[in-house]
């Protein structure tokens, strides 16, 4: 087996792909991985590509072009995913999309696909509840700062979403698995941050209490209808690994 | 900025008008897109945003509170009746508008769920509210989502005014008959509650035909052209819908402005009075093909006061039966039931065992088994275990070549329920008797695990609301 290895940012990932397939060793020799690689095969051989824009691009045009920009929009989704297999499984779609047109996301006969699709789904649900999970403290009175832990690199569509909520707010959203932030100004255009480690820990330390979030916690347990308690299906709406960062949950009773 | 008008800070008010609010079921935030705009604060998105679940399982979406608990009426089940010796609080318009705001802002709720308490009369209230959301609109510039339950028995201005601001009104039934609601809210009448529902549904028909929609409002792609449906299009123009000009008291509306977009919702009371699942039912379909309303929500009576014509404190909250009402209402929104399909005035409440899907198939297993195959997607629906997810996932991908066990219960297709009924390339999963008797002890021994759970663990699924939307 040949693995094809790259890091996992966009390009990379679409360059990889671009190298797999004009190895000319036959889609069934090989596997494509994201690095860190976890467990070496003893007969595989590993293959690194690095980042190339052009190639990235290519690929990116044949599928828009040659297959369709939903397509195109259902593989950057997937790719967001942290599962292991997600690349490995885009190159499959890939094949079969080539073969058989736009029709292919609808192809639910192909053990491919449907872990395609489950990968898909897994990215906009683990985006869609950070949307709603997300917790803001404000820091100075004007600035609100949300830390939050995502498996999957959601951070651009969580972000997005808070562009259409509060357009007229300066906030900020902060990745800490991928160490990364969206910085929104009022009414301006938001940006990518890279943050280093100390601008990590120094932001760490924005997560304060004011009276508002006291308020919060009040509220959230006034709620609960003690008759009907029923800890199990609040546990599985709301799972625990998400809950690191949000008010209602966290210890720090002041 | 947290002045002391009543003596009483904004956190101890909180603490008493959320907790007399709570009961009320309702908390979605969907049934509207509304993009955000420089210069407010706020969006809403069609299929509901809940922010956290309590520690009964519920969701919480919006800051759910009464703007006053203070009440001149007595209803019976209600904590805050006249009757009782409750503390009493009142939230200024400025206390509720910034709780809002600074909630919303922090990413906590998807807006305000306002209700009240009625003080000096139903009219004065209705206007104090109306003119908490005014400012919340204006003054705060609140884009988000905005829920009001309107008070019966006021002028209908008022009630036009509440449907210009907000997204989604209620009025709430609290009874399916008008003897209970008689006996259990004196001071309440069929009258004042259906004379509004009946203009606002009006209204919201009116402008949505404005803007270029259709008069009604949004279902399940599915089911509007199922045979049998209750929103089955063709059947809903035969009824005639929607009269052609506005009531005259909301006439200065202007058509082009939302007037609650997000529709009408109500709520009954399960197990304080004494109507059978047949009449909820019955008259849930009747809100839903007459009035349009978008949800009816069913709220198992959790006892609070000792009172001879109600259940005693401490008598179990019905919830399995609650759990049956909405099993049921589900498949007459989404699976193209229709009410007296799935009860009779012979039988008139559910079975406890069985929940009310596998008790019609097992009651029609002349129908049965269908070929995964061959059967119309609306057949496909009424299999125990089939969704209309999964239905549709199998009507698309048959035309691509056979399938398998394996792959149905990839599509998500329960297998446990549904093998009973159909047959796959001609095959049956297992060799099993067509036959009821036996069919039905199987059945049963499946749901009495869930049956189990949502008895005794509470085990209460408020059906997550994203289901409302996903399903196409
Ligand atoms: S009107 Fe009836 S239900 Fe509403 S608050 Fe007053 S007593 Fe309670």
């Amino acid at each position: 087996m040949y693995v094809y290895t790259c890091k996992s940012d966009y390009d990379s990932m679409l360059s990889c792909i671009y190298e797999a397939w004009a190895s000319g060793k036959g889609h069934k020799n090989i596997k494509l991985c994201v690095e860190p690689v976890e467990q070496f095969g003893l007969f595989d051989e590993y293959i690194h590509v690095d980042a190339d824009e052009s190639k990235a691009e290519k690929v990116s045009s044949a599928v828009w072009h040659k297959i369709s920009p939903q397509v195109y929009w259902e593989i950057s989704y997937a790719l967001l995913s942290f599962e292991e297999d997600a690349l490995d499984i885009v190159y499959r779609l890939l094949i079969l999309g080539f073969h058989f047109g736009p029709k292919v996301l609808d192809m639910v006969q192909y053990r491919e696909v449907i872990r395609f699709r489950e990968i898909r789904k897994l990215v906009s649900r683990e985006a869609h509840s950070f949307r709603e999970f997300l917790r803001f403290y404000c820091v100075n009175d004007n600035l609100y700062v949300a830390h939050f832990e995502p498996r999957s690199r959601v951070l651009m569509p969580v972000a997005s979403y808070f562009t259409e909520r509060m357009p007229s707010e300066n906030w900020m959203i902060i990745d800490d698995t991928h160490r990364e932030a969206i910085v929104h100004p009022k009414d301006e255009e938001c940006y990518l941050r890279i943050l280093t480690e100390e601008e990590t820990k120094a932001l760490l330390a924005t997560e304060q209490e004011d009276y508002y979030s006291r308020l919060w916690r009040n509220y959230f347990r006034t709620m609960g209808i003690s008759q009907r308690e029923n800890r199990a299906c609040q546990n599985n709406h709301f799972p625990l690994w998400m809950r690191k960062h949000v008010t209602e949950f966290r210890e720090t009773e002041a | 900025m947290y002045t002391i008008r009543t003596g009483m800070t904004t956190e101890e008010k909180l603490e008493i008008l959320a907790d007399a609010a709570k009961y009320d079921v309702a908390c979605t935030s969907s049934g509207v897109d509304r993009k955000g705009q420089k210069g407010m604060l706020g969006n809403c998105s069609a299929p509901g945003i809940c922010h956290t679940f309590a520690s009964d399982g519920r969701c919480i979406s919006l800051l759910k509170i009464l703007m006053t608990n203070h009440c001149i009426y007595d209803c019976k089940y209600c904590i805050n009746r006249y009757s009782n010796d409750v503390p009493r609080a009142a939230f200024t318009p400025e206390e509720i508008c910034e709780l809002t705001i600074e909630f919303y802002k922090r990413n906590y709720i998807e807006g305000l769920f306002l209700s009240s308490g009625i003080v000096k009369s139903p009219g004065h209230t209705m206007e104090l509210m109306c003119r908490v959301l005014y400012k919340l609109r204006t003054e705060y510039k609140f884009n988000g989502y905005i829920h009001i339950k309107a008070i019966p028995g006021v002028p209908d201005e008022l009630i036009a005014k509440a449907g210009y601001l907000a997204d989604r009104v209620s009025i709430n039934m609290e009874f399916a008959v008008e003897d209970s609601l008689k006996k259990f809210a004196p001071n309440k009448n069929f009258k004042t509650i259906m004379n509004p529902m009946e203009k606002i549904s009006d209204t919201i028909a009116l402008h949505r035909l404005a803007c270029g929609k259709d008069a009604r409002m949004e279902r399940s792609a599915g089911n509007r052209y199922l045979e049998n449906s209750i929103f089955n299009v063709k059947r809903l123009e035969e009824r005639g819908f929607g009269r052609k000009e506005l009531p005259v008291s909301f006439a200065n509306g202007d058509l082009r402005r939302s007037f609650a977009p997000a529709g009408q919702s109500t709520q009954m009371i399960i197990g304080a009075g004494n109507e059978t699942d047949y009449e909820l039912l019955q008259t849930t379909q009747k809100l839903y093909q007459n009035y349009d309303l978008k949800r009816v929500f069913y709220s198992a009576y959790v006892p609070l006061n000792e009172d001879s014509v109600l259940p005693a404190i401490g008598t179990p909250v019905p919830l399995l039966r609650e759990h049956r009402l909405y099993q049921a209402d589900w498949l007459l929104r989404y699976y193209g039931f229709q009410a007296d399909e799935l009860l009779t005035e012979e039988k008139p409440d559910f079975n406890e065992q069985l929940d009310p899907k596998c008790d019609w198939a097992l009651r029609h297993l002349n129908l049965f088994p269908v070929e995964i195959m061959k059967a119309s997607f609306e057949l496909l629906l009424r299999v125990p275990g089939i969704g209309p997810t999964s239905a549709k996932r199998i009507v698309q991908s048959r035309r691509y070549g056979t399938l398998n066990y394996e792959q149905l219960k990839k599509m998500g297709v329960v297998l446990k329920r549904a093998h009973y009924f159909i047959t796959c390339g001609g095959k049956m999963m297992y060799k099993v008797p067509i036959e009821e008797q036996y069919i039905t002890k199987e059945l049963t021994v499946v749901n009495r695990k869930e049956n189990w759970e949502i008895v005794h663990r509470n085990q209460y699924h408020q059906m997550s609301l994203f289901d409302d939307y996903a399903i196409g």
